[in-house]
């Protein structure tokens, strides 16, 4: 389910069934320009990457809105106020929190975040009507359907 | 054609212009009133509903396949292309079957043999629900319908699917 009217009725009605959440982190920044493209890039992956999982298993995971953050800040700021968030959603009761992430400075934070964290290297940039997109997309979120199936 | 210079008056030339401005402004005029009548007869030889999913009909067996195709949707704000899946299989009489794979209970999306555990039936990967091969729900499992099925037809050996209509409608 996501974060949206429609959806959020269904998941009033069900909350007993939906015990997952997943976070998407992704980073931003407007500064240093060898980077904007590839990090704007991998948003657009990452928001396409979680809705597919989340259409796999929606009838169990909550995709919530992403949590950006500046790409330079202090990564112990937001890792509490990430936490923050976990906490909010455990009062409803949410059993599992798996953040998705194509930021690999958050592996070093791994422990102090209060969840599951799945860390996976994205390409830089690249066609995203193509074939090949599609079908690499696809086996990867079967993959990753696997791993939080694995947790259930 | 007479050698002599045709004088044309200036009667005859106002008419004539008059009459062709008049009969291009009509024909502006009418040729989208014609095209609204004659439109509901075009509509479903343009594109219909049913698109072409790539599976030839010789290549679906018994054995479920799963196949993913895109619609394009006009979505009030956007205009984007989703994607559909059906596990198409061919049923003991021979009858191409195209099932939804969307679970009845909360719609997460179920797979063939997806468990181990239940051979032969359709698996939902998130509250173990389970359906048997015609899309059945399995009693005692979460959820309540069978799966829905999809309209399909069969052209120059392709299959078209169109809409997912719950079973009984299709």
């Amino acid at each position: 389910m996501k974060w949206i009217k429609k959806d959020l009725q269904q998941y009033i009605n069900a909350k007993e069934y939906v015990d997952t959440i997943i976070m998407p982190l992704s980073p931003y920044h407007l500064s240093k320009d060898n980077d904007l493209g590839k990090n704007a890039f991998q948003r657009e992956v990452l928001s396409v990457f979680t809705k597919e999982i989340e259409t796999e298993l929606t009838g169990r995971v909550m995709l919530i809105p992403t949590y950006h953050y500046l790409k330079n800040t202090n990564k112990q700021d937001e890792i509490s106020r990430i936490n923050e968030w976990v906490h909010d959603a455990e009062t409803q009761p949410f059993q599992q929190t798996f953040f998705i992430t194509f930021d690999s400075s958050w592996k070093k934070y791994e422990n102090e975040l209060e969840g599951t964290l799945l860390w996976f290297p994205s390409m830089h940039s690249g066609d995203f009507q193509s074939k090949e997109m599609h079908s690499f997309i696809r086996d990867q979120v079967s993959e990753v359907v696997d791993l939080i199936r694995s947790y259930w | 054609m007479s050698e002599k210079k045709q004088q044309v008056s200036r009667r005859q030339f106002l008419n004539y212009t008059l009459t062709g401005v008049g009969g291009f402004m009509a024909a502006g005029m009418l040729a989208p009133m014609l095209r609204m009548a004659v439109d509901p007869v075009l509509k479903p030889s343009a594109a219909g509903d049913f698109v072409n999913v790539g599976l030839a009909v010789e290549d679906i067996t018994t054995e479920p396949q799963r196949v993913d195709w895109l619609v394009e949707q006009v979505d009030g704000w956007y205009e984007s292309e989703v994607s559909r899946s059906a596990w198409v299989f061919k049923d003991e009489n021979d009858n191409i079957k195209a099932l939804s794979p969307i679970c009845k209970h909360l719609g997460c999306v179920v797979s063939w043999e997806g468990s181990e555990d239940y051979p032969n039936e359709f698996f939902c990967p998130c509250h173990d629900g389970r359906y048997y091969k015609d899309g059945t729900n399995v009693p005692n499992t979460p959820p309540l319908e069978p799966l829905d099925e999809y309209e399909q037809k069969v052209e120059n050996g392709m299959l078209f699917l169109g809409m997912a209509k719950p079973r009984g409608e299709a």
